[in-house]
């Protein structure tokens, strides 16, 4: 069996690649003068410092958002189609903190001029503004902004960004989403991430568990902007670009961009992501979701000034039973 | 003989030559270094929906040449101009930054110049080397929107006691506005040491 080198010599050699390292740095900045190397002048690190400022949001008014998923595959108009992903994200810029919260596509409520029906229909009767008018009623809370994504802008998303690292909570075998992940912190790409993001029939609460799974996609791509851009602050416009070749939204670009800043600000710890509770009934021979209304009203109540839910507000998580809790 | 001409060559030659640098002190020149920084690439960042990147690739390289003298200015004010830092007055750097990012660029003028009082440390600055590539984002329409100027800039001091320092420099800059580029974000990083001094002309030896 081979002996393992000792340390000695692997010392020496780490030494002798520092000072070449070293030496070369200082030659390619000028500071070395021939024959100076007998001399072993040390290099003194003077200052070392960093500056820096983004433009980021810091008020105390929250900033809500919708995000919508529209069910339109390939060739289909994408605003015409179904809303089968609905969140509503709100930002408190000055506390670094946001709130997501997913509405159960099936809720059966009222529709702004249309009656009432499930939520997910207010995007083909109108488009996204209409899915905003739907929920700002439900809420009582005025949406800033509203983004929409497809399938295909989904999974090009993910892979612009060069895939998304995900902390999938227990395995998703969904032969319908064809999503097969198992538990643990992974790389997903397009591909993966999408059939994650639709996979409802291995849940056992369904659009529900389906929908907290969607906004943890959410909170993992804070954290993977933020560790990015700590990094390298010009990953930030490849995020960006990504985003907007892949979404339509109503967001300025230079308000994208102070949003993207303000990203780079919030803590993903400090998301709380939640489904709105309800139950399942029927409705006109179809199965609809009836929201919970008392947690709705508490909700809405208590993202209205700050954006964030106490704990007494958080409802328990959908996926609870797969996670253990 | 020989020995007393070689030390007169070097004292000439010294304070003259060399780059501009001043061997051994004797008043500070209102000289301003010439520098340009090496543009390594301009990438190009689209938004339109299923737009190509390569298809604007001319139009990043047309906003690197736009911006490449607005940084080449920012950094000789920042750095290299007696004029400014001799004086510690940074004005015309702190005006290429937004309203916004103003107050906190002059806060951080140790790291983003080379400093309040370089004027009594320093007698000279000499450019050595500096570096940019650009990301540019475009809007729906394919014009120009923001930048990311990436940049590595180094330079050598000699300070008023005799000493050198290499004055390093770099980060990142965004820029907004196009058409009257202003700094809206940046994060810059200073790693300044000491140097030994420039290799310049110097007396042959007597034997």
């Amino acid at each position: 069996m081979p002996m393992p080198p000792t340390t000695a010599p692997r010392r020496r050699a780490t030494l002798l690649v520092v000072a070449l390292v070293a030496w070369v740095l200082g030659t390619a900045l000028g500071t070395t003068t021939e024959g100076a190397t007998a001399r072993a002048t040390p290099f003194l690190q003077l200052e070392q410092a960093r500056a820096g400022y983004v433009p980021a949001l810091d008020g105390s008014t929250p900033i809500f958002i919708l995000v919508l998923g529209s069910d339109a595959r390939p060739g289909e108009e994408i605003a015409g189609q179904r809303a089968d992903s609905i969140h509503v994200v709100a930002i408190n810029p000055a506390k670094h903190r946001a709130t997501i919260v997913g509405f159960p596509r099936d809720s059966w409520v009222e529709i702004p001029g249309y009656g009432t029906n499930k939520i997910n229909a207010a995007m083909p009767a109108g488009g996204p503004e209409l899915v905003v008018k739907t929920v700002e009623s439900l809420l009582g809370v005025r949406m800033d902004y509203w983004a929409l994504t497809w399938f295909d802008g989904f999974r090009a998303m993910i892979d612009d960004i060069g895939g998304l690292t995900v902390d999938v909570p227990f395995d998703v075998h969904d032969s319908y989403s064809r999503a097969d992940l198992s538990a643990g912190l992974q790389t997903l790409d397009g591909r993966d991430a999408l059939a994650f993001a639709r996979a409802r029939h291995a849940l056992p609460t369904g659009d529900f568990g389906r929908s907290e799974n969607q906004g943890l996609l959410l909170v993992s791509a804070l954290a993977q902007f933020r560790k990015e851009f700590a990094k390298d602050p010009s990953r930030l416009l490849d995020w960006v670009g990504a985003g907007l070749r892949n979404m339509r939204t109503d967001v300025p670009l230079d308000q994208v961009l102070r949003l993207a800043f303000t990203a780079s600000t919030l803590n993903p710890k400090k998301v709380t992501n939640v489904v709105l509770p309800g139950g399942t009934g029927m409705a006109g021979g179809t199965s609809v979701v009836n929201l919970d209304r008392t947690a709705l009203q508490a909700i809405a109540a208590d993202l209205a000034d700050d954006g964030l839910l106490s704990k007494a507000n958080i409802p328990p998580s959908p996926n609870a039973s797969l996670l253990g809790g | 003989m020989l020995v007393l001409a070689g030390v007169g060559l070097f004292l000439v030659l010294g304070r003259g030559g060399g780059g501009g640098i001043p061997i051994l002190g004797g008043g500070r020149s209102d000289e301003v270094p010439a520098f340009d920084f090496v543009v390594r690439k301009a990438r190009a960042v689209p938004t339109a929906e299923g737009a190509d990147a390569k298809s604007l690739t001319e139009d990043a390289d047309a906003v690197a040449k736009e911006l490449t003298p607005i940084l080449d200015d920012l950094f000789t004010t920042a750095f290299l101009d007696p004029g400014a830092w001799g004086d510690g007055d940074y004005a015309a750097v702190w005006e290429r930054f937004t309203a916004d990012a103003r107050p906190s660029a002059e806060q951080s003028v140790e790291t983003l110049t080379l400093g309040a009082s370089a004027g009594d440390v320093y007698e000279s600055v000499t450019p050595k080397r500096g570096v940019l590539s650009y990301e540019v984002l475009f809007d729906a329409d394919g014009a120009p929107a923001s930048v990311v100027a990436t940049f590595s800039f180094s330079a050598l001091g000699a300070r008023t006691d005799g000493t050198y320092t290499a004055i390093v420099s770099s980060g990142q800059l965004f820029l907004g506005n196009p058409g009257d580029w202003r700094i809206t974000a940046f994060e810059v990083r200073r790693d300044d040491r000491t140097a030994r001094p420039p290799a310049s002309p110097t007396p042959s030896p007597t034997t």
